[in-house]
């Protein structure tokens, strides 16, 4: 009895320490600067949701989160189709160099952003990507793709042989069979992968810090950061923005908590 | 249904020869396009940082790139900066890596062997951090450690502390901040993976060493460590490669300050090559800072994963 209550202590500590500093914040979003003071932990007097409004539109964060979405759905819809075509391809056929091509785009998964950014840079110069959303887009897929290949290969092995023989003798070529069978059984991986990809676009901050100097081109991390900066003192202000950056997020994880907990844990070792 | 049979084998006889070349193509057809972006943006800036770091170049325009061989290396090696900031990552080490994962096992532990209602719950709550970006949390850290108009401090002083440290801002106070700031982000994280270890323990494991009249501690060595050996390698490791590579937090909390007291590897290159301009030395940094992550996250495999074999 006494351990179970040390134990639920333990674990009750755990997740408020875990989970306050959001709920603090979303609180703090919500008040005057005056009220703050008093108390961080007290319901507001009365909502000031104009804080939302400020960072919105003065702050800029409606064009930061347009970015952000354009940049999320640019890298996930196509990193989840080639990740699909590319783990289909080393699943499915027997041919040479199979191995080595996996290996080639597993590399990805020692890889980090760090590990490659300066040249980046300047290839993103060289192509006129900088101060581009496209400039962000294309760099993440790759940077996607090798997690990508390993999850769909071995989702794609584990469906039985039969199943997509059988396709086979029904008359559909390899490309009809993919999105006929394959695909619709593969569907659960895919959720899974496509939402890792979101999570690793959404929170991306060095590639976009480095490659975007106009703010006209800057996610919600960056803009944030620079947010910060600039009105330091405003904290309701501040706080309304990262509200802005968190709640799709935990929209997002009540929604689809298994699988997000079963891929970031599996996911982790990426950059 | 006729109909393909038919089709089938008309085209069957004249143009096969055609079709098995086809047939040899087809699986690169399929990995062509990501082969192409993976190739374009990960593998010639990856080769290229190599490159680069064997130059001198102010990165404006390329035949300005001077080749020096291995200076920015022995350059890097030698130069007190560097050192600070590999020592800085270091001295992370102990928070972002040990602290996490005992702050993550021993709840686990306890949830599991109790059999506790509600783990889906807690298991929610805890991993919430993980999800958010390092900018996020480095911004809602400042605030709450803020001297000023923190939470913190300001109950700090409420409780009679008069002038209690500046966190963040502080000489000896901001790396052992930042460090904690990391253990917050991961112990979650630790916990989950834990906890899915442990439900593969055979439970029969646990009740012999019962049988041998094991108290809590001895089950814990004797029976759930050793279980645990996979999920220890890979959560010890993961959050080695995050305590080496650590930039969001800290380029949003100090951005290395005070002085240069939390700069880290991560943050000295981005400043190096594209602050200072100097491309080819931040190319160095960055394959220096690969090769340590490599190197340590091998190492913490090898030590705690392989030996079961």
């Amino acid at each position: 009895m006494v351990k179970r209550l040390i134990a639920y202590t333990l674990l009750i500590t755990g997740v408020v320490v875990a989970v306050l500093p959001f709920a603090v914040t979303f609180l703090a979003s919500l008040k005057t600067g005056p009220e703050l003071a008093k108390g961080v932990f007290s319901l507001p007097d009365d909502a000031q949701w104009h804080n939302y409004r400020q960072a919105w539109v003065q702050g800029q964060f409606q064009r930061f989160f347009a970015n952000s979405v354009i940049v999320a759905v640019g890298v996930v819809i196509p990193a989840v189709v080639l990740s699909t075509l590319t783990g289909y391809a080393l699943a499915r056929f027997r041919f040479r160099g199979s191995g080595l091509a996996f290996t080639y785009l597993l590399l990805g998964l020692v890889i980090p952003l760090q590990a490659m950014v300066v040249p980046l840079y300047y290839v993103l110069r060289e192509l006129g990507m900088l101060d581009s959303l496209i400039g962000l887009i294309l760099p993440q897929i790759a940077m996607s793709l090798s997690f990508g290949t390993l999850l769909m290969r071995q989702c794609f092995q584990t469906i039985p042989k039969d199943v997509m023989e059988a396709s086979i003798v029904d008359g559909a070529n390899s490309w009809q069979s993919l999105w006929q069978v394959m695909f619709p059984l593969g569907r659960p991986m895919i959720g899974t992968v496509g939402l890792m990809f979101f999570i690793w676009t959404w929170n991306e901050f060095m590639l976009p810090l480095v490659v975007n100097i106009n703010p006209k081109y800057h996610t919600l991390p960056v803009g944030l950061m620079y947010f910060q900066d600039r009105w330091t003192a405003n904290i309701p202000l501040i706080a309304a923005g990262a509200t802005i950056i968190f709640l799709p997020l935990i929209l997002m994880f009540l929604l689809f908590q298994r699988q997000l907990i079963d891929g970031l844990t599996q996911g982790a070792v990426k950059g | 249904m006729e109909t393909t049979a038919t089709g089938v084998e008309r085209s069957s006889t004249p143009v096969r020869s055609s079709r098995r070349r086809i047939g040899s193509l087809e699986p690169w057809l399929y990995l062509l396009p990501g082969l192409l972006i993976f190739t374009a943006f990960m593998a010639i800036p990856t080769v290229g940082t190599i490159i680069l770091s064997l130059t001198d170049w102010n990165g404006i325009s390329w035949n300005t790139a001077l080749f020096i061989g291995l200076d920015n290396y022995t350059r890097a090696l030698g130069s007190g900066q560097f050192r600070n900031a590999f020592i800085n990552n270091l001295q992370l080490i102990p928070f972002f890596v040990l602290l996490p994962a005992v702050m993550g096992i021993i709840p686990a532990t306890m949830a599991h062997q109790l059999a506790l209602r509600g783990g889906r719950w807690f298991q929610a709550g805890l991993f919430l951090p993980y999800i958010m970006p390092g900018v996020l949390i480095g911004v809602v850290w400042a605030w709450i450690l803020n001297p000023i108009f923190g939470p913190v401090n300001r109950l700090l002083k409420s409780f009679g502390w008069a002038k209690p440290p500046v966190w963040l801002g502080d000489f000896t106070w901001a790396l052992p901040t930042v460090g904690m700031i990391g253990a917050w982000a991961a112990y979650g994280f630790c916990y989950v993976v834990f906890l899915a270890g442990l439900k593969k323990i055979p439970t029969e494991q646990y009740e012999a060493a019962r049988l041998d009249g094991a108290g809590f501690w001895q089950e814990f060595t004797a029976v759930t460590l050793p279980g645990l050996r996979g999920e220890i390698a890979v959560v010890l490791s993961i959050n080695l490669i995050n305590a080496l590579r650590a930039f969001d937090v800290i380029k949003t909390t100090t951005d290395g300050g005070p002085g240069s007291e939390t700069q880290v590897m991560a943050l000295y290159m981005i400043n190096s090559a594209f602050g200072s301009n100097q491309a080819g030395y931040g190319a160095a940094i960055a394959v220096l800072l690969s090769v340590v992550t490599l190197v340590g996250s091998m190492l913490i495999l090898r030590l705690a994963g392989d030996r079961d074999g």
